[in-house]
């Protein structure tokens, strides 16, 4: 076949590229497609959102849909809603699921694989057999309608830790800590100063994916809240969608400006995840 | 100087605090599309009760309901005031957690003349508790196309005049009207809203839809089979649609004069005349359902749970939205919620002809039909017992199952499902 | 984790708990300070692992174990938890006898496996090769926008994308029938679609043969391209210096593909296919939403855990869901040390 170009890391024959890449390409637009019809039907009225053939271009009723959608819900109320529960679960989920993949990771402590084992079998525990038990627990507290009921119970989630554990793993030499202890820093001090900068591209990634699960978690908020003002969003867009006469403009636009958040985080993060992954990876 | 001051601020501090301990806060569980009448009639319950402050909570139907059973279930988080659909109001006669509005200081029997019977005995234990006020009903009517029912020269009254003369109207109005090949008029949008419709007639004295007055499941009996046999009558012979319900598909059959017939409450027309169909106005009637029977399609009664703290601001509203002639009209009007609240019948509003309706005063017929239709018992397994017979119901129309192995099955799952 | 007097070597040795003791590194003699200093530094090296991992474990007991714990007993009992606790009732086993014979049961059980199959299988099979192109054929500059795009419907919320795709699969006016439609009376395309067509308009989410292929269709667009990540990061972790080695030899791209890049991602694969397996078998949202909490005609779109929410939130027996839910844990333990025998021991070890 081909011969190896010098220097470069060209690994595919040049034809073979083109055509993968036209196939890549594809791929991409049809996964990206109903994005960009999301945000297209945001601008029709259900009478043009339902007509052949369907609209793949822009219309004129973005107005008509955001007003309606404002005197239907208090949408931006929802929206700093989703905000906060996100913002909270991801910054303690960062914090408790680092120190325990790390504790796992690099340390030999009696009962380690017992416990890691333990933690493992609980992902493999259907959530929904919990609701009714985690209610009684969260009216017990008080915490009905609140949105801590929210964050609080996943902050060091089993899904977190497993995915820290396996990549600190990879990704610190036990050697390093060592190091470290031979300067007199203490366990809690490591983690902080050593461990944490060598793992940031895999904080980005569970950054982001706890972000993104407590911004589209559905079945908890709707266990838990109870009033308009303190839904989320999934809760507040399906308040929308209801039995009959769903004004399917107003419910894409919400939806649209719902996702809108998160394809802004993504647009900036999203680099910072997929390259820190990439660089990790290379050096180990 | 300053002890003046303090007098002042104290005098202000007297005025000003009954006021704000006497607002009482309650807030109001609903489901669309009661939220729209809800909202809008707010103002004027507000204006007569200063003192009361109502927050509106929405969600979903299926959502408000699922919620409202874990609120009562764990004894907090509802609402003073929650909206229950007809579909679970047996279960929560059954399950309590709300209060009893027979019991003082409600005394909510004092209305009971007020109300359709039928809907009152809905929420009424077999005890004598009344845990729901009733606020609308949904009558069951038959909507239809005056258009395909001349193209075929058929007459409303030969076509309900039993089952056999809907079915074979239904071989006429089937057909393919532009020649492209494909079948564009249906007699209906689904069969199962025939199956339905007949599953809910007939029932003997005490009993109720699925179970009978000591409890048990009835549904292998004949009016079951012969509701299904019907359903399939029509399905094998092509003349539905196949369309579910509140699909837009559905919509969409409305407006194009798809189906010839719809079996509803009457409170499709609210729907078909303000943003489903709007555009085939004077094209409909209304008539009674075929066969000369009454059923009722929906309905919705207000409750207090027992959570409740702040029962009697909740009472006042209860009262407000279920009592008074003037908010059950106005919800007739807005959402075309039928009252329930039999006196409003004689209003001007019932005689006006209906332009949807090519000037058919049809409110008249709908008050007949909910004057007409009769008490049957409910059960807590209900909704459970509907869902297993749908399912049954789809597996002798879609996958060709026997109607009577079908019905056996579903006998046997409601009478371990609904202990 | 003990360095001990081996001040010149850093080589751990793989140590258990406790330090074995010896001089501060430093080799300044214990005494005084310097002797407190240490045994701090000695109790909280010890004791530190475990209050690192203890907030997981805290938190789990109290929302975790306990609700498993109460679920065990709750499978037992016929409960209605609108009638209050003090209706429970023992029932021994009749709730998962029950379940055996339940015509319901099976049918959400086939259509879960159908649907994790059906959805399950096509995304690790995309994900792997187009991970692989994309990481090694792919320039730098466009190589992220790509995945970014893979990655978009997975960042989307199940509500959202079911609203989205509630139009799309229209049966009227849905932009798929549209787009099968147009393939199938293009000439280029038509041979493609040529069985499809006369089945057109499809009712994707109204009859009951097309309820599972649209849900698996809406859960493998969903997150194809979480694993494309995962894989791209498992690939990106293989040191360059292989391929070269295995380039110099002359080996082809596909026998590269084949013979050094799927062994060397197997640890990976063995993570991202346990947690597609155990996503899969609760799938609840998708075909919630979809088919409008029913599970459709016939409950051709039921699946165990919808099913499950079902019985215990809707038809309030929480005995026979709780059962119900101890089943479901069954399948996914099952399906995982299946999953975990077939990959072998290989799967779990860390490449070094």
């Amino acid at each position: 076949m081909s011969t190896p170009r010098s220097a470069t890391n060209k690994a595919m024959p040049r034809a073979g590229r083109a055509l993968a890449l036209l196939l890549l390409a594809a791929l991409a637009l049809l996964t990206v497609f109903p994005f960009y019809w999301m945000f297209v039907l945001a601008t029709h009225t259900r009478e043009t959102i339902f007509a052949a053939p369907p609209p793949l271009l822009f219309g004129d009723a973005l107005q008509r849909n955001y007003e309606g959608l404002v005197a239907t819900l208090p949408f931006w109320r929802n929206m700093w809603n989703s905000v906060y529960v996100a913002g909270m679960a991801t910054v303690t989920t960062l914090f408790f699921c680092s120190l325990a993949g790390f504790a796992f990771a690099l340390y030999e402590f009696r009962g380690r694989n017992l416990l890691f084992g333990f933690l493992v079998a609980s992902l493999t525990f259907p959530q929904l057999l919990n609701i009714i038990p985690y209610y009684l627990i969260i009216d017990f507290l008080g915490w009905l309608d609140t949105p801590r009921a929210l964050w609080f119970p996943g902050m060091a989630s089993a899904f977190g830790i497993f995915l820290m554990r396996q990549y600190i793993a990879s990704a610190i030499n036990r050697d390093l800590l060592d190091a470290a202890r031979i300067d007199g820093a203490t366990e809690f001090r490591i983690y902080w100063s050593v461990a944490l900068p060598l793992i940031r591209p895999a904080l980005a990634t569970l950054a982001l994916l706890t972000f993104i699960g407590q911004w589209n978690n559905f079945l908890g908020p709707l266990v838990i809240l109870r009033s308009r003002t303190t839904f989320t969003l999934p809760l507040a867009l399906r308040s929308l969608q209801g039995l009959i006469n769903t004004d399917w403009g107003v419910v894409i636009l919400g939806t649209a400006l719902a996702v809108v958040p998160l394809l802004v985080l993504f647009f900036f993060a999203s680099r910072q995840v997929i390259e820190g992954l990439t660089a990790g990876a290379v050096k180990g | 100087m300053q002890a003046k001051a303090r007098q002042l601020l104290l005098a202000a501090a007297l005025l000003l605090l009954p006021g704000a301990f006497a607002q009482t806060q309650i807030s109001i569980g609903l489901f669309p599309d009661l939220d729209s009448h809800v909202n809008a009639i707010l103002e004027q319950f507000q204006a007569e009760n200063p003192d009361i402050k109502v927050e509106v909570r929405v969600l979903q139907h299926g959502d408000h309901h699922t919620a409202l059973v874990t609120n009562l279930a764990t004894g907090s988080g509802a609402a003073d005031v929650v909206a229950i659909d007809v579909g679970f109001i047996a279960r929560f006669v059954a399950d309590g957690g709300l209060v009893d509005l027979n019991a003082a200081p409600y005394n909510a029997s004092q209305y009971q003349d007020l109300f359709a019977e039928y809907a009152w005995l809905q929420s009424s234990t077999t005890d004598g508790r009344l845990i729901a006020m009733p606020t609308d009903l949904g009558p069951g009517v038959m909507f239809y196309r005056r258009d395909r029912f001349e193209q075929v020269g058929a007459s409303i009254d030969d076509v309900i005049k039993d089952w056999d003369s809907y079915v074979e109207f239904g071989r006429q109005v089937t057909r393919d009207t532009d020649g492209d090949g494909k079948v564009d008029v249906f007699l209906i949008a689904d069969a199962s809203d025939v199956a339905r419709a007949i599953m809910r007639s007939n029932i003997a004295a005490g009993d109720g839809v699925f179970f009978d007055a000591a409890g048990n499941a009835v549904v292998e009996s004949d009016r079951f089979k012969e509701a299904f046999r019907v359903a399939k009558e029509i399905r094998d012979a092509g003349l539905d649609a196949r369309i579910g319900s509140w699909t837009n598909e559905w919509y969409e059959a409305f407006k194009r004069g798809t189906v010839a017939t719809q079996l509803s409450g009457a409170w499709l027309l609210g729907h078909l005349q303000n943003w489903m169909a709007p555009e085939t106005a004077g094209l409909w009637g209304a008539s009674d359902l075929p066969n000369g029977i009454y059923g009722s399609w929906g309905g919705s009664f207000y409750g207090i749970p027992e959570q409740s703290q702040n029962k009697e601001a909740a009472w006042k509203l209860v009262q407000f939205l279920t009592t008074r002639p003037d908010v059950q009209l106005a919800a007739f009007e807005r959402i075309g919620a039928f009252p329930a609240v039999t006196s409003t019948y004689g209003d001007p509003l019932f005689d006006e002809e209906i332009p949807f309706l090519a000037n058919q005063k049809a409110r008249q017929l709908f008050a007949r039909v909910a004057q007409n239709i009769e008490g049957r018992a409910t059960n807590p397994g209900d909704q459970i017992a509907e869902e297993i017979v749908n399912s049954a119901l789809s597996q002798v129309l879609d996958e060709g199952r026997s109607i009577d192995e079908a019905l056996a099955e579903a006998q046997r799952l409601i009478s371990r499902r609904a202990r | 984790m003990t360095t001990g007097s081996r001040t010149t070597t850093r080589r751990p040795s793989p140590a258990k708990g406790a330090p074995a003791g010896g001089a501060p590194v430093n080799g300044t003699p214990v005494n005084g300070v310097y002797a407190r200093t240490f045994r701090w530094h000695r109790w909280q090296r010890r004791w530190a692992p475990y209050l690192f991992v203890s907030p997981f474990f805290i938190l789990f007991a109290v929302f975790g174990l306990f609700p498993t714990l109460f679920s065990i007993y709750l499978s037992f009992q016929s409960w209605n938890p609108v009638q209050g606790l003090g209706s429970m009732k023992w029932v021994g086993v009749e709730n998962y006898q029950f379940l055996l014979t339940d015509p319901w049961f099976w049918k959400s059980l086939r259509n879960t496996i159908w649907i994790a199959l059906a959805s399950g299988i096509p995304q690790h099979v995309i994900a792997i090769p187009l991970a692989f192109v994309l990481v090694s054929g792919v320039r730098g500059a466009l190589r992220h926008p790509l995945t970014a795009a893979y990655f978009l419907p997975y960042i989307t919320s199940t509500v959202a994308v079911a609203i989205v795709f509630n139009t799309i699969f229209g049966t009227q006016f849905g932009l798929l029938n549209w787009a099968i439609d147009g393939l199938a009376s293009w000439p280029v395309t038509a041979w493609l679609f040529s069985g499809i067509k006369e089945s057109l308009p499809i009712n994707w989410l109204g009859r009951a043969p097309y309820i599972k292929p649209a849900i698996s269709i809406l859960v493998a667009w969903k997150y194809f391209g979480f694993n494309v990540v995962l894989y791209s990061a498992g690939l990106a972790t293989i040191p360059r210096e292989y391929h070269e080695a295995a380039m110099v030899d002359g080996a082809s791209p596909l026998q590269r593909f084949w013979h050094i890049t799927l062994p060397l991602l197997r640890p990976m694969m063995f993570f991202a296919v346990t947690l597609t397996i155990i996503g899969n078998l609760q799938l609840f949202d998708e075909p919630f939403i979809l088919t409008n909490r029913t599970g459709g005609p016939s409950e051709s779109g039921l699946t165990l855990a919808m099913y499950l929410y079902r019985t215990g939130f809707e038809w309030l027996d929480m005995g026979t869901a709780a059962a119900m839910a101890w089943v479901l844990f069954l399948v996914i333990g099952t399906a995982t040390i299946v999953h975990f025998l077939l990959s072998g021991r290989r799967g779990l070890e860390r490449r070094e």
